[in-house]
């Protein structure tokens, strides 16, 4: 404690002569929090990008052509799920059916309500056909994130696919962990003194 | 949070000569402003060049005083490509000796067409900070003291007072309940009482709506910063400093170059980024998709399809800025 009042002290004191405070001072910042990386990586960036797709390859269990998959259901109406999927938490509100999104009759491709099939790495289309005015939007830019080049002459715009923001079978944007705030000291030789904190 | 960061009253320009304003009156503040008056009153014949050269070569040493290319330099206006072309090379020898690495500096004008505008999404903003620190990464601000251009404030849920924003918040995890979270950054000003206030053109707006500042022409006074309705100006008391391995080598002159002590510096939209038609690296980090850039002269741009299909607001309107930043909510 006594330590730190002293470190303080001299670090306000020089600074009042004007020096530079020590650059040291200054922790570097966990990289994580300058990483533009999603959230998660939807099925399609795990394929585009030769990360480990075995989540995504069911046959080494499944074999539906033989053994047809039916949904099991506890007594409240929530589905039981084995334990080979209990990493898997379903809470999509009342779109909880596996087989609203999933093809039964193929079980790595993926199946809209009209009865489109789509390949797992087409989820954005997926979602769409249910939240329309959200892939509108997506379409603009607007819902989701759009980077790259906002100048279509300069170079691509890169929309984030849905999946790789929204869990497809808990969509809810989860709770994030929050970059440093500013640092009052650091800041206060800055600029806070005068009452800007 | 108080509103003007002086404490002379009347704030801004009332305010009673430099150096005595708010009490840092360290030489930083007005030497800057001496000289540069005595330079552009005296039409320096070149003996008189280089008797200012050998008097200065011993202040050369100390590590805050201008070089006698910058300390002679004409407005930013006023350069010709030459010029110019001289401007940048001496800055990339400062970048070299001080950081050991020669950076990709231009001078990076307005496009033909552009004018940028920014939204940005209340529904979706968690206030996870990250813009704040990629902001800092790209634009090379100062570690240690602390400079960042972005104040996430967490705002009670139903008010838009600003003095009710605290951007000290320090949970882990956001977003927390009962709260929404306001970042906010310059806001390019159509009408910027910034550039008003300063008495030496050392800030102006250019024609893609970007309010720049040249720092080797800002004498500190702090008029700018006292006058911004949005807190958004910082100033550099001490010298910046910037770990060697952390600086970011593509450079602007108006933009993320290197800045001395005693001047302002503020968010310029990373226009060494978007006026080379990239997105701002704010948006680039936001995880949640909440901030969106763009030209408002393009119909087709994510911003005017915003300003054509969401309700959007801008803050502390009666104050007749027009800013170019615009919030939302999406429901
Ligand atoms: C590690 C082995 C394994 C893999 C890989 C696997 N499953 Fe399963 N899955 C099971 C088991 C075991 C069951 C429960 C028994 C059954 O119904 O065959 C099951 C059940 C299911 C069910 C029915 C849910 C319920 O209520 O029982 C669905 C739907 C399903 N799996 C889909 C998939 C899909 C889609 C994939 C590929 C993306 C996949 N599974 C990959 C082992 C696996
Ligand atoms: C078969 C139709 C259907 C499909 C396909 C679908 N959703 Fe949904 N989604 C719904 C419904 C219905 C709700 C509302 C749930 C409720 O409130 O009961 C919902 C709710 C949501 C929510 C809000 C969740 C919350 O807790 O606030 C998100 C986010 C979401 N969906 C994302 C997605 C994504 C991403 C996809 C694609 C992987 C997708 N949805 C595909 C029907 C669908
Ligand atoms: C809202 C549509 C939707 C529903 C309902 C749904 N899934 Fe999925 N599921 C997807 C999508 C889309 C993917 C691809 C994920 C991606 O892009 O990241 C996927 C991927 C999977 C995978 C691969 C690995 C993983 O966990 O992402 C398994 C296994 C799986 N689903 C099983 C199930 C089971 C079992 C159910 C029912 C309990 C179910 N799904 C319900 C849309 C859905
Ligand atoms: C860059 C990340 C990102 C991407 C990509 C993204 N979303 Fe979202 N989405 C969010 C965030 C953040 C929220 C608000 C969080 C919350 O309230 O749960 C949200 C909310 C939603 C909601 C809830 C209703 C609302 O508008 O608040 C739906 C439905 C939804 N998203 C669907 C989609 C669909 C469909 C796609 C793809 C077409 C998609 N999202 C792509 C981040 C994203």
């Amino acid at each position: 404690m006594t330590i730190l009042f002293a470190v303080t002290a001299t670090a306000l004191w020089r600074d009042v002569w004007g020096h530079p405070a020590a650059p040291s001072s200054a922790p570097l910042l966990d990289a994580q929090f300058t990483n533009t990386a999603t959230l998660r990586m939807s099925a399609a960036e795990l394929i585009r990008t030769g990360g480990d797709t075995s989540g995504l390859t069911c046959g080494s269990c499944h074999d539906e052509k033989k053994k047809p998959v039916s949904v099991h259901f506890n007594a409240d109406g929530t589905i039981r799920l084995p334990e080979e999927h209990k990493d898997l938490v379903m809470q999509h509100g009342r779109n909880n059916h596996c087989f609203n999104c999933h093809d039964p009759s193929n079980l790595e491709l993926l199946k809209t309500r009209d009865g489109t099939t789509l390949k797992v790495e087409e989820g954005t289309k997926l979602c769409g056909s249910c939240h329309g005015p959200t892939l509108r939007d997506w379409e603009a830019g607007i819902h989701g994130r759009a980077t790259g080049f906002w100048d279509p002459r300069a170079g691509a715009r890169v929309k984030a696919d849905c999946t790789s923001c929204h869990d497809a079978h808990s969509p809810a944007f989860p709770p994030i962990k929050a970059a440093p705030g500013p640092n009052l000291f650091r800041a206060s030789l800055a600029g806070a003194r005068e009452g800007a904190h | 949070m108080s509103e003007s960061n002086c404490k002379c009253s009347g704030g801004g320009p009332g305010c009673s000569g430099s150096g005595g304003c708010g009490g840092h009156g360290h030489e930083g503040a007005h030497a800057p402003l001496t000289r540069r008056s005595f330079l552009r009153k005296s039409t320096l014949a070149a003996s008189g060049i280089a008797a200012l050269a050998a008097s200065l070569a011993p202040l050369r040493e100390l590590t805050d005083m201008p070089s006698l290319q910058e300390f002679v330099q004409k407005h930013y206006k006023e350069l010709t490509p030459s010029d110019m072309e001289k401007a940048l090379e001496r800055i990339r020898g400062e970048v070299q000796r001080q950081y050991g690495l020669r950076p990709e500096i231009k001078d990076l004008k307005p496009m033909d067409g552009v004018e940028f505008v920014y939204c940005l999404n209340l529904t979706r903003c968690v206030g996870c900070r990250k813009c704040v620190h990629a902001c800092v990464a790209e634009n090379n601000q100062s570690r240690s003291p602390e400079i960042q251009y972005i104040r996430v404030l967490k705002m009670p849920n139903g008010t838009f007072d600003l003095e009710r924003g605290d951007h000290d918040y320090k949970t882990e995890s956001v977003p927390e309940k009962g709260a929404y979270y306001m970042p906010v950054q310059c806001h390019q000003c159509k009408n910027p009482p910034c550039v008003k206030v300063c008495p030496v053109d050392a800030t102006w707006q250019e024609a893609d709506g970007i309010t720049v500042i040249d720092y080797d022409w800002c004498i500190g006074c702090r008029y700018c910063e006292a006058a911004c309705p949005y807190w958004a100006r910082r100033f550099n008391f001490a010298k910046p400093s910037v770990p060697k391995e952390k600086l970011n080598p593509n450079m602007a002159y108006l933009g993320n170059r290197p800045r001395p002590k005693g001047v302002v510096e503020k968010c310029h939209f990373c226009l060494q980024r978007t006026r080379a038609g990239r997105y701002p690296a704010c948006l680039e980090v936001c995880p949640t998709g909440s901030r969106k850039f763009g030209n408002i002269l393009d119909p087709a741009s994510e911003v005017s399809y915003i300003l054509r299909n969401k309700r959007v607001f801008v803050l502390k309107e009666e104050v007749g800025t027009l800013p170019r930043f615009f919030y939302y909510f999406d429901i």
